[in-house]
């Protein structure tokens, strides 16, 4: 009697089908659980551009507004202007803020679908759209 | 053959205020209504005409013909003018009143009386609203939150219609003659135009034809009938001026206007949940006055950015759907504020229009049961008269977001036309300037040339401002009053 490659001589499976197999399980389950997240944090494949959209807090609302938004330049010439925008308070969300208010100071507005955005929240906005 | 000192044409606010301003003077006063007490259709159907242009009420149906005049529908919405309004603005064009707003000051605390509004609190109203809850923060910038005041007669019944209210105190005063169903037919001059020399009258039978004619000579006479029936009657008078009575310049007639409202111009959300009440609803303070915030371009803000004027008012609240939501969310987390009880709601407007030649009231050939001719009004508004409002929502958008308390959605601009209406206030026909050829009347409101002939109402303003016309038509009647004292003497 001969035994093929990966075959228990006893007649279970081999021990590297064994390994095999759970690691796909644990795999699987691993997935699930990232998806299950999602319920609580989204996850987003990455981009060029995390390091500008670290500063959204919610970027499913913030991409959903920013489909709205027209006239941009494409994503990297877009995430280029906001990083300058962005730089002096930081790639995260106080730096949004600075800017925002900064924005309305000096009406620096725009309008999304008739909504007036300060203008740092609409080009963020947009940018998570076409991430 | 009537022979008073001085003979009212037409018996609403202005009329009315008129003579009960002069009731104490030595002036037998002759006041001509055209109609009776209460609304009649016969009556009423002296006012239909025809329209061209932009959409607008029919013109026997924004304006009422019976003693207290248009007081009779009104809202009781009060707001004196600001003082811009009465200065020559180089982005208005045709603008300046002959005199500054403080010429007027002096008669506003007896025309607030008569319109029954309460003490006078308006832009200092905002200490005796404390405790009902926080103005809307703002901040800094072109618009502030501006008050309005309501007429108010007993209890709680709105506002004050002044056929109704001082029809007692018109006939307890000795020198004071109303006399109802009495249309002035015709203003005649005398031969070198320079006075009036009689005015001719007739009565409507039951049926809404001719029925008596009388004639009157007074003499002074005040034109008070509305600022499209003042327009009507001197243009109708054309046996001595072709073109009719102070038409030389062809200006009467013209600079017609109105306050448009259009609504839902705008979604207002407060992030920190709903507004304090009375920027929705009237609401009475204990001490009697109703008031209403409304939101107003300060007048540096008008100066700076040449906008017209406006008063933005909350309508109700409204349901924000998934893009506002995700606006409102967007915009809370980045400015650094909790959005979770925003708030929204829609706003609506009264605008003032920029003055404009072309928008104008003709005669037709059509005539009335009296053979006065009928009005064609042409109607129109331009982009500007849009543009510069839309100027005054977005500062206010942007100091929601600078002051962090909300922020604004600007409805389309074609949306606005199908949701407007019109404020019912007839302006400008017998509009006032020194110069004759710029006005029909000059600064004491007597029309050019004439002598003893004068205008009263807001057919003579020669820009309109947003606020509502009664409380400030009233004032400047009284000024008339003062002036025909003198001229009496």
């Amino acid at each position: 009697m001969t035994f093929s490659k990966g075959q228990n001589p006893q007649g279970g499976p081999s021990r590297r089908t064994l390994i095999t197999s759970v690691a796909a399980a644990g795999a699987a389950v691993a997935a699930g659980l990232y998806r299950f997240t999602d319920l609580f944090v989204k996850h987003y494949v990455p981009t060029p551009y995390d390091d500008v959209l670290a500063a959204l807090l919610d970027r499913e609302h913030a991409a959903k507004l920013g489909a709205l938004v027209t006239g941009t330049p494409a994503p990297t010439a877009l995430a280029a202007r906001l990083r300058a925008i962005l730089k002096p308070d930081g790639l995260n969300p106080n730096g949004l803020t600075a800017a925002a208010k900064a924005d309305a100071a000096a009406g620096r507005i725009i309008a999304v679908d008739g909504w007036l955005l300060p203008e740092s929240v609409a080009l963020l906005s947009a940018l998570a759209a076409r991430a | 053959m009537l022979e008073p000192d001085l003979a009212i044409i037409g018996g609403g606010p202005a009329g009315i205020s008129l003579a009960l301003a002069l009731a104490s003077t030595r002036l037998n006063i002759l006041l001509l209504e055209s109609g009776g007490l209460n609304f009649d259709p016969q009556n009423q159907k002296m006012y239909a005409g025809t329209e061209s242009g932009l959409g607008y009420i029919a013109l026997d149906a924004g304006r009422l013909r019976f003693l207290g005049g248009s007081t009779n529908h009104w809202g009781g919405w009060c707001r004196p003018l600001d003082a811009i309004d009465f200065e020559a603005r180089d982005w208005v064009p045709h603008s300046g009143w002959p005199f500054p707003k403080k010429a007027l000051e002096a008669y506003y605390p007896r025309a607030q009386a008569l319109v029954e509004a309460g003490p006078w609190l308006y832009d200092k109203a905002d200490a005796n609203v404390a405790a009902l809850g926080a103005l809307l923060p703002l901040g800094d910038g072109g618009v502030y939150t501006s008050w309005f005041q309501f007429s108010k007669t007993r209890d709680s019944e709105l506002p004050t219609y002044f056929g109704h209210r001082y029809q007692d105190e018109l006939k307890r005063a000795s020198r004071v003659t109303p006399l109802l169903n009495a249309n002035v037919t015709a203003i005649r001059l005398s031969p070198d135009a320079r006075r009036v020399e009689r005015l001719d009258a007739a009565t409507l039978d039951s049926q809404g034809g001719a029925d008596k004619t009388f004639t009157v000579k007074p003499r002074i006479t005040v034109l008070a009938c509305g600022g499209m029936e003042n327009a009507r009657l001197l243009l109708a008078s054309n046996d001595v001026m072709a073109k009719g009575i102070g038409n030389q310049n062809d200006l009467v007639g013209r600079f017609f206007a109105d306050n448009p409202i259009p609504r839902d111009v705008a979604t207002l959300v407060s992030f920190a949940g709903p507004l304090a009440p009375y920027y929705g609803n009237n609401l009475a303070l204990a001490n009697g006055p109703v008031l209403r915030a409304t939101l107003s371009p300060t007048h540096a803000f008008r100066r700076t950015r040449q906008v017209a004027g406006s008063l933005t008012t909350v309508e109700q609240p409204v349901e924000m759907d998934d893009t506002g939501k995700a606006a409102v969310i967007t915009t809370a987390i980045a400015l650094g504020v909790d959005a979770s009880n925003a708030k929204a709601y829609s706003l609506g407007c009264g605008m003032e229009l920029l003055p404009d030649p072309e928008r104008r009231l003709r005669l037709t050939g059509e005539k009335d049961a009296l053979g006065l001719p009928r009005l064609q009004l042409t109607m129109r508004m331009a982009e500007t008269d849009f543009a510069l409002y839309h100027d005054t929502l977005r500062e206010l958008g942007r100091q929601l977001l600078a002051s962090r308390t909300g922020m604004l959605r600007i409805t389309r601009r074609e949306n606005w036309s199908g949701n407007m209406d019109w404020g019912n206030h007839h302006l400008g026909t017998t509009r006032m300037h020194d110069d004759p050829k710029q006005g029909v009347v000059n600064a004491d409101s007597q029309v050019h040339g004439v002598g003893n002939l004068y205008v009263a109402g807001s057919s003579v303003f020669p820009t309109y401002g947003a606020s509502n016309p009664t409380l400030n038509l009233i004032a400047l009647t009284l000024r008339l009053a003062d002036h025909l004292k003198k001229v009496a003497a």
